[in-house]
Formats: structure tokens, C-alpha cells, sequence
């Protein structure tokens, strides 16, 4: 009887063994051929001998085939330097968990898309590289790119990518709406006074047509448009101890009123799917009168064929002001080869010929000084309304702080910005709260 | 007590079984988005992006087609799933089958420990093992290859599971004429228990395919070149961080779950039981 | 002598699956629980705090609120789904024509990915142009906030997971019912047994296993439900949708806070262990 265990037993269990790892290896060999390459080749590249780099770059579409077109160019340029690009999987909005993740396990990229807001963090990693020492040469012209690009990939004083993307926040508002009402347009150094009295005259309940619109999704599109609003009136984000929250006082408190006085009158649509959309397909169609948004989406309102116009935000003093949301090329660190292949790859990606071919395909705004002053992109403002508006704010567009604590001070303040949208409660006791949730994240850290 | 004398028995008033008055609408709830992505997939993307949203299409545009179709990677994203999904379902399949057996049939030391164990391993979230499975798999080399989104889900517990309560279900008079007759545990097994459960492993095929297909999250972890995306990974590249080709998505969408759907149909038969065939009237 | 031989292949036949499911499940569990006990953003390295994560997240207001938003949507989802998904077997569970169809159709929303599903419920609970504000003002009921309500929110969440998830107990119970031996059913009908006795003590009795998988199935779907809640409302609107695993994405994947996440995922496993054995010990009562 035992001899009929030991025979069937230890066979199956050999045969089932060999059958997972059958299994795993037929997984492995049939599509190693297709994989690309990854981690784990760093160790045998030289300084000059041939280097591959891969690049998350986490853009779909159009941006995806304009980075594919500047590879090619660049390989042909450079055959030393081979680089892999690819979406990474990713959509932007989901490369930081795809970044986290492979910062944990030790497989990463040599380039990723980071959103500029999340950069403070993901550079805390050792594995980050740092660029210093390249962007002091005087080929890489770094002074060349806008203050706010410059600064959104500095953090503690150390360059750890390049600026991939800039834009910022101005009105875009819908001609025929305006008509319809009889609302004469916006212009610029317009006030927040003037511009709740327009979304006063615009909101029409009963044709269903809001004033206006605002993200209401707690997310950082939701929040980065409290900015402008307490830095016009001497507020900051953080204040100079970079302890504290900067705008616990009446900046924070006027601008949160603008925002309750919107919701409170049901002059704002509030937007609460994530991502957006919705706000701007009621723009679209004609339903909303005017929302604050960013040059990305202009292509949209050119496709849904909306007769539209652009103006720079309004403020509380007549100043010019307005947010920048820099995104970043981050570079990591697998050898110095890699970092070395990633910067000249970089460099070629950012330099004027280059950029002024992503800003005008993918839909940006130049990253240097020297492409917004080139023929090409002169004669791209020409053909798309309102980018010009959004061009010459690049000029005063500040930004958000790089420092780590940011995200735990964003999600409480946005929900206080919901609060206000939904008419749920009072300014001061959502400033209230939002400051004190804040101001224990920055005491963290 | 089976269909056929209900059908005679009929007051003559309706052509067909007044049941069908009940589930077609019930049937309509459900199949409301599949509808709606038919009819959105024809819709250009001007028209998806109308709102309040309409419901009839203009005229029948076939951009969102022709864009999923002209994206040179799309067969190769549907391929990737079928492999990925059919290898999923087969290990399910076999080594489910002879775990749930061993729980519901045999008797050993630490069985119930066993199986609440692997029951237990259900209970941290995906969004915080991801990270170690990652570095397992980073590990066996897998990463960014299909056999890093098999390996995982190759056996699972839903399958074991589900397999032993199944198994508890069939009366084991049959399992014991034939253990009595000399079949060796896993002759019984194969030639008389498996035909019994066909129900169950239909199920546990179906549900486990459907899972594996339709599964974004780790694909987006454990992938990053696009030749080696699942299908879900792919589409979801459609959506833009601003721009999203709406058309594209809901044409990929369809041609995506049409398939799936048509296989489920067609293997309607095997979820009937072979050896006893009645309907149960509830 | 047999039962040595049986333990023996019963062995062989687990292995395969422990080797999977163990393999690559314990691991993680591991090095979850380790990461618990730290102070990590998964970026650098930790700081080892020992237990002062789960010290902290019993204080957490927000972490309870999880909990409590995660346990109403479990105590009304599982109960409702298995109820439904028993009724709408039983309904598809006749051969008359078209009924592979229907079956199929039940099924549409298992098969429709999560990102199509709340693309279209956004749609259709848009407060103000959705359709089913549409079809309220029809029947003279005044507009519901839906998505933007927080009292509101949560209870459609139950709906939505409920028409996406019944088509999974559906084609369980269906199998089971298959396995429904007829001349059981049979017997009982010659005995005079009506249809609710024939349901009550012959058909009900028999689904007991897989409705004991359902409810443990269903229990775990619904304490760690994500993507719905990922894809619709982000856990707003005001927090009164974040549940516990939504929490734990937030903290891990925005707030850099992996650690505390670790810890909330723990809290959930313990109260899903107290929960198991208090639910066995309630059984073996009854027994």
C-alpha cells in the first residue's frame, strides 16, 4: 500500500513542477524577444562606448508621435546613443505609481514624465540623478528657459531633470454664450468683482447655463486655481519658515469668500467627475460661459469648433498674475553612461529646434525664451486664438513650491475648495480647517 | 416538471413563454452600456463630447474604428490578452481542480489551516502587494513580459475555492462505485468527477477569463513596452491626460467585449449539466 | 494504510496551487507587515517606527470614516447581491428559447472594463444634465445631487456595484442549480411538495456550499472595492466615499505615505480575521 503512494505521489509532484516551470519559461522566452530593454545593463557601458536609455514618457497620441519623430532625428544624429521610448504604460496621471513602484524594486527608466508636483518627492530617491554639474555648461544655455520651468525642476537647489512641459492658467470664455446674454467680453485686468458680476449675468437656470465652471474633484486641478488668487492679495503657499501655511489669513480667506460667494449662488458648475471633462464639454456645448484652463486645451475647443476667446485670469488688485504647472523629464540614475546618454538626449530634446516642434505639435508652450521669440512659433500664434494670451503669461506665471510636504497640504485645502463649491459650510471654517491639517503636514517634514 | 408541457399546456394567448415578459427588461437593465458603447463607438468624437449627451448618432462615423484598427499594435494588444487569459484559465483549470479536489475529497493535516491560509494571502489589497509581486517577478525576470501577468493568476483562490464547494455538492456514491472498481484517485477523478462538474469548471473558466481580460491595474504595473500590452492597457493609452479619442476607446471597448461575449454564447451548452438535465422552477 | 496514501496525494494535488497562491501571497503579506512598522515613501529608505502607525490611524478621524463608509457599503452590498443574483438565477434558470441569450446578456457588465462603466454612469447621474435626473423630473421628483451629494453618494455606489456584480453570483448559482439532482426534485413534486417547499427543502439546502463561497467571496469584494470608487467619485465628494482601500492608494501613492498605508491594510485584515473567526465560532454553535 505504501509503494502506492511513493509511485504516483512523487511523479505528479515532479511533473507538475515541471510543468510551471514550463510554464514560466515558455511566458519568459516567446516575448523576451520583444521586451525591451530595462535595468540590469548598466554595469557594462562606458563613459563613451554605446549606451541604450529608455523613456516613460507617459503621452499618447499626437505628443507620442512627435517624441517618436525627435528619437529618429536624434538617432541619426547620435548613433551612439540609442534610446527606447515608450509610453511606459502610463498615461501621465499614472506614472507616479508606476514610478513608485519601480523605484522600490529597483527597475526604473533613465527618463520619466513627472508631474512638477511631484517631483519634490520622487527626488528624495538616491536614485534620482543629479544634474548639476551638466546644466552649468554654457551649451546647455539653462538660464534660456522660463524662471518657471527652471524652478519646477530644482529642488533644494539641485536640478534633477528637465523642464518637458509649461503652461499656465488663463480665462477661456465662449463667445456666443457671452452674445446670448448680452454680456460684453472680458478683458484684461479685469477683477474678480467684475468677474462674479459676469457669471452673474450669464447663469440662466432655467436654460440650464452656469457662469462658469470648477473643478470639484478635491485634485490638484481643483486647487492649483486657489493660487493666483492668495498670491495676488500677499499670501503665499508657504511661508518663509516653510512651516506653516502661507495663506491662513485674510488672502486665504478673501479668496475662499470668491469662491463660496460662486458656489453659493449656483453662478459655478461644479465638476466632480475626475479629470475635467465634463466642465469643458459644457463649455463646449455652449452651456457654460467662461472657465479658467490652460493652453492644453485649446486643441479641444478648436475640434469641437468653439467660437472662444482667451484673456488673462482676473485679480483682486489689477496685477498681472497667474500659475504655472511645470512638468518635468525626471532623470534617473543607472550608471553614469545612462545619465550621461539621458542629458545629451535631453538637451536635444529641449533645444529650440526641438521645442518649438513640441510646442506646437503636443500642444505647449515653448520652455525657452528663444522659442517663443522664433519665427515658427510667431507664426503658430497666429494660428490658434488665445495661445498668444497664454504665451506672454508665461512671462509672471509663478509657481507651486518643490518641497516634499506639498501633496499632504494639497488634499486638505481641496477639500475646503469643494466645500465652498458644494455651499457646504462657511469660508472661515473651511480655512480653518484646511490650515490646520496643512500646517501638521508641514510640521512633519 | 421540464419546458415541454408548459409549452402545451399554454392558454394559447401568447406566442411565446409569458417569461419572456419578465426578462427582457430585466435583461434591458443590463445590457444597457453595451448599447451605449455600440452607439457611442459610431459617434464621432465631437458628437461623444456634446453634452447634455445624445444618444443617436449623426450619421455613422468610423473614425473611432478606423483609428483602433489603423494602430498598428492593436491586434498584437488582443493577441497578448488571449494568451495571457487562455493560459490563465488552463492552470486555473488543472491545478484548481486537483487542490479543490484534495479539500473537498481527501483527508489530511492542516487542510482547513491550508485553505484559510490561502484565503488569508486575499485579504492585503492589490495596491500594496503589487509592490512586492512586483519585485518577485522583477526577480524571475518576468517584468515586462506576459509570463509577469500569468505567473500571479495562475492558480488563484477563487478557483480552489469554488472548486471544492462544488465538489462537496456531488454525491460521492458514483466517485466510491468507481474507487470500489480499481480507479486510482486520479483516473476518478478525471474520468468521472471533472465530466460532473462541467458546470463548475464552465464557471470557473468564464469568470477567470473575464477577470484576467479585463484586468488594468497590474498589466499597468508589470508592462512597459507597448508591444507587450493587454488589450485594457492598450485602450487605456487612448485616453489622453486632456485629449481622450472618446470613438477610439468605445470602438476598442466593443471589439474588446463583442468576442467575448459571442464565446459566452456559444458555450451556453456547456453549463447545461449532461447527466441530469432538468430546470429547475423557481 | 489508505489514509497515509491519501494524505500523500492529497499533498501532490495541493502543491501546484500552494506553490502559486502561497508562493507569491506570502511574500507580499510579509513585507506588507514589515512596511507597516515603518515610516516609508517607498522612495527612501524607511525609518523603522515599530507600532506607532497603527497608534496613529486609531486616532485618525479620517481613517474611521474609511472604515465606517467601507463597512455600510459591505452590509448593504453582500446581502442584496447574493439575494439578487439568487432571484435572477432562478429566473434564468428554465429552457425556454433565447435564454442563452438573456443569460449572456445578464452577464454584459462583468465584461465592460471599469473605466467604460464609470464613463457611463458619470453620465447618466450627472446632477444636472444626466439622464436619470431626467427621468426623476418626469415623474415630477425634484433633481438629486447623485454624485455631488455626500449624503448620496455612497448609496449609489451600492447600486452601481450592485449591477455590475450580480452577473458573477448569477452564473454561480446557475452552475449550482445545475447540479440539482432531478429526481430529488422529482420526488419532492410527487409528494406534494409545492414550489416553495421544493425551493425551501430541497433546492436551498443544496446551494448551501456555493452560497457559503458567494458570501465569503462577495464579503472580501466588498471590504476592498477600488475601482469603482477610482474611477467615479475619487472618494469625494467631502471624503464620504474614500473607503479603506481607497485610502490606502491615497496614502501610499499621493501622500508618499506608505507605511500608515500598510498599517490601514492591516487594520482591514484584522478586522476581516476577527470577523472569520467569529463568524466559525457562531457555526460550530449551531452544529
Amino acid at each position: 500500500m505504501t509503494t502506492r503512494s511513493a509511485s504516483p505521489g512523487p511523479t505528479r509532484r515532479a511533473f507538475l513542477r515541471q510543468g510551471l516551470g514550463l510554464a514560466a519559461a515558455t511566458g519568459m522566452g516567446s516575448l523576451l524577444a520583444a521586451c525591451g530593454s530595462d535595468d540590469d545593463d548598466n554595469a557594462t557601458t562606458t563613459e563613451d562606448g554605446p549606451v541604450t536609455i529608455t523613456m516613460w514618457h507617459g503621452q499618447e497620441d499626437q505628443a507620442k508621435e512627435t517624441i517618436d519623430k525627435i528619437v529618429v532625428d536624434f538617432q541619426s544624429k547620435n548613433p551612439k546613443i540609442k534610446v527606447e521610448a515608450s509610453s511606459g504604460g502610463v498615461v501621465a496621471d499614472s506614472m507616479l505609481q508606476k514610478i513608485t513602484t519601480a523605484l522600490s524594486a529597483g527597475s526604473y527608466p533613465d527618463i520619466a514624465y513627472i508631474f512638477g508636483s511631484d517631483i519634490a518627492n520622487v527626488a528624495r530617491s538616491p536614485k534620482v540623478a543629479n544634474l548639476q554639474p551638466y546644466v552649468t555648461k554654457p551649451e546647455m544655455k539653462w538660464d534660456d528657459f522660463y524662471p518657471a520651468a527652471r524652478d519646477a525642476v530644482t529642488v533644494e537647489g539641485k536640478v534633477r531633470g528637465f523642464p518637458a512641459l509649461v503652461d499656465n492658467l488663463c480665462v477661456a470664455y465662449n463667445k456666443k454664450v457671452f452674445k446670448a446674454a448680452g454680456v460684453p467680453e472680458p478683458t484684461a485686468g479685469w477683477t474678480w468683482d467684475q468677474f462674479i458680476e459676469t457669471a452673474r449675468k450669464l447663469t440662466d437656470p432655467g436654460k440650464g447655463v452656469f457662469g462658469t465652471g470648477w473643478p470639484a474633484d478635491g485634485g490638484e486641478d481643483c486647487v492649483w486655481r486657489f493660487y493666483p488668487m492668495i498670491w495676488d492679495l500677499g499670501g503665499a503657499i508657504v511661508d518663509e519658515s516653510g512651516k506653516k501655511v502661507g495663506f491662513d489669513n485674510d488672502s486665504g480667506l478673501k479668496a475662499l469668500q470668491t469662491i463660496h460667494q460662486l458656489g453659493a449662488e449656483k453662478l459655478v458648475y461644479p465638476d466632480t467627475k475626475p479629470g475635467s471633462e465634463t466642465m469643458y464639454q459644457i463649455f463646449n456645448s455652449g452651456k457654460m460661459g467662461m472657465v479658467a484652463t490652460g493652453p492644453w486645451q485649446l486643441p479641444d475647443f478648436v475640434d469641437q469648433k468653439t467660437d472662444y476667446g482667451v484673456v488673462p485670469l482676473p485679480s483682486y488688485s489689477g496685477n498681472k498674475v497667474t500659475i504655472a504647472g511645470p512638468d518635468t523629464w525626471t532623470v534617473f540614475d543607472n550608471g553614469s553612461g545612462r545619465v550621461k546618454g539621458a542629458v545629451t538626449f535631453l538637451q536635444f530634446l529641449t533645444e529650440s529646434s526641438q521645442d518649438v516642434k513640441w510646442a506646437t505639435q503636443a500642444g505647449s508652450l515653448p520652455l525657452r525664451q528663444s522659442t517663443a521669440n522664433s519665427a515658427e512659433w510667431k507664426e503658430h500664434l497666429q494660428s490658434t486664438t488665445g495661445l498668444d494670451v497664454f504665451s506672454e503669461a508665461l512671462g509672471y506665471a509663478k509657481i507651486r513650491p518643490t518641497i516634499r510636504t506639498y501633496p499632504r497640504l494639497s488634499q486638505p485645502l481641496g477639500q475646503a475648495i469643494v466645500k465652498m463649491l458644494l455651499n457646504k459650510g462657511t469660508p472661515e471654517g473651511a480655512l480653518r480647517e484646511a490650515a490646520q491639517a496643512a500646517n501638521d503636514a508641514l510640521a512633519t517634514g | 416538471m421540464s419546458a415541454e408541457p408548459l409549452r402545451r399546456r399554454r392558454r394559447g394567448r401568447l406566442p411565446f413563454s409569458p417569461w419572456h415578459l419578465v426578462l427582457v427588461p430585466v435583461t434591458l437593465v443590463f445590457v444597457v452600456p453595451l448599447l451605449w458603447l455600440l452607439v457611442s463607438s459610431f459617434m464621432s468624437n465631437a458628437q461623444i463630447n456634446r453634452f447634455p449627451p445624445t444618444i443617436i448618432p449623426d450619421s455613422l462615423h468610423i473614425e473611432g474604428y478606423r483609428y483602433v484598427v489603423r494602430n498598428a499594435l492593436f491586434p498584437r494588444w488582443f493577441l497578448n490578452s488571449a494568451i495571457v487569459s487562455l493560459a490563465v484559465v488552463v492552470g486555473n483549470l488543472i491545478f484548481g481542480v486537483l487542490a479543490g479536489y484534495a479539500f473537498a475529497r481527501m483527508r489530511f493535516r492542516g487542510s482547513r489551516l491550508l485553505l484559510a491560509v490561502m484565503l488569508g494571502t486575499l485579504i492585503i489589497p492589490f495596491q500594496i502587494t503589487m509592490i512586492p509581486t512586483f519585485l518577485i517577478m522583477k526577480k524571475l525576470a518576468l517584468i515586462d513580459t506576459l509570463g509577469a501577468v500569468i505567473v500571479p493568476s495562475l492558480v488563484t483562490p477563487f478557483a480552489v475555492f469554488l472548486f471544492r464547494q462544488f465538489f462537496l455538492n456531488l454525491p460521492r456514491e458514483i466517485e466510491e462505485a468507481a474507487w470500489i472498481d480499481g480507479c486510482s484517485r486520479l483516473r476518478t477523478l478525471w474520468s468521472v468527477v471533472v465530466p460532473m462538474a462541467r458546470p463548475a469548471l464552465s464557471t470557473v473558466a468564464v469568470l477567470t477569463f473575464l477577470t484576467t481580460w479585463n484586468d488594468l491595474a497590474w498589466p499597468l504595473i508589470a508592462i512597459n513596452n507597448d508591444h507587450n500590452y493587454t488589450l485594457q492597457l492598450g485602450l487605456a493609452t487612448f485616453q489622453g491626460q486632456h485629449r481622450t479619442q472618446w470613438s477610439a476607446v468605445m470602438a476598442g471597448n466593443l471589439i474588446a467585449v463583442v468576442p467575448v461575449l459571442v464565446a459566452f454564447l456559444a458555450a451556453q451548452r456547456t453549463f447545461i449539466q449532461s447527466l441530469t438535465s432538468s430546470a429547475v422552477k423557481g | 494504510m489508505r489514509r497515509l496514501s491519501e494524505a500523500g496525494t492529497a499533498w501532490a494535488y495541493v502543491f501546484p496551487a500552494c506553490l502559486i497562491i502561497l508562493g507569491l501571497g506570502i511574500l507580499p503579506m510579509i513585507w506588507s507587515f514589515i512596511l507597516s512598522l515603518q515610516v516609508s515613501d517607498l522612495i527612501t529608505p524607511p525609518e523603522w517606527i515599530g507600532f506607532k502607525n497603527y497608534e496613529v490611524i486609531s486616532r485618525d478621524p479620517h481613517f474611521r470614516a474609511a472604515v465606517g463608509h467601507t463597512l455600510v457599503y459591505t452590509a448593504l452590498f453582500v446581502p442584496l447581491v447574493i439575494a439578487a443574483g439568487l432571484g435572477l438565477a432562478l429566473l434564468l434558470n428554465r429552457r425556454i428559447r433565447l435564454i442563452g441569450l438573456y443569460r449572456t446578456l445578464v452577464f454584459v457588465p462583468f465584461v465592460v472594463s471599469a473605466t467604460a462603466q464609470g464613463v457611463l454612469f458619470s453620465f447618466i447621474f450627472e446632477s444636472h444634465f444626466g439622464l436619470a435626473n431626467a427621468v426623476l423630473r418626469w415623474f415630477s421628483i425634484p433633481p438629486q445631487g447623485f454624485f455631488t451629494d455626500e449624503h448620496q453618494a455612497l448609496y449609489l455606489l451600492v447600486l452601481i456595484g450592485l449591477w455590475s456584480g450580480v452577473g458573477f453570483c448569477v452564473v454561480v448559482f446557475l452552475a449550482a442549480l445545475q447540479d440539482i439532482q432531478e429526481e430529488l426534485v422529482e420526488a419532492a413534486a410527487l409528494d406534494g411538495a409545492g414550489r416553495w417547499a421544493t425551493f425551501r427543502y430541497v433546492v436551498w439546502p443544496a446551494l448551501q456550499p456555493v452560497t457559503i463561497f458567494l458570501l465569503v467571496w462577495q464579503t472580501l469584494q466588498a471590504l476592498q472595492v477600488f475601482d469603482l470608487v477610482f474611477v467615479t467619485t475619487r472618494g469625494g465628494p467631502l471624503e464620504s466615499t474614500t473607503v479603506v482601500v481607497f485610502f490606502v492608494w491615497q496614502q501610499a501613492f499621493q501622500q508618499f505615505n506608505a507605511g500608515y498605508a500598510a498599517a490601514a491594510a492591516y487594520v482591514l485584515a484584522f478586522v476581516l480575521l476577527v470577523l472569520s473567526i467569529g463568524v466559525r465560532f457562531a457555526r460550530r454553535r449551531d452544529t
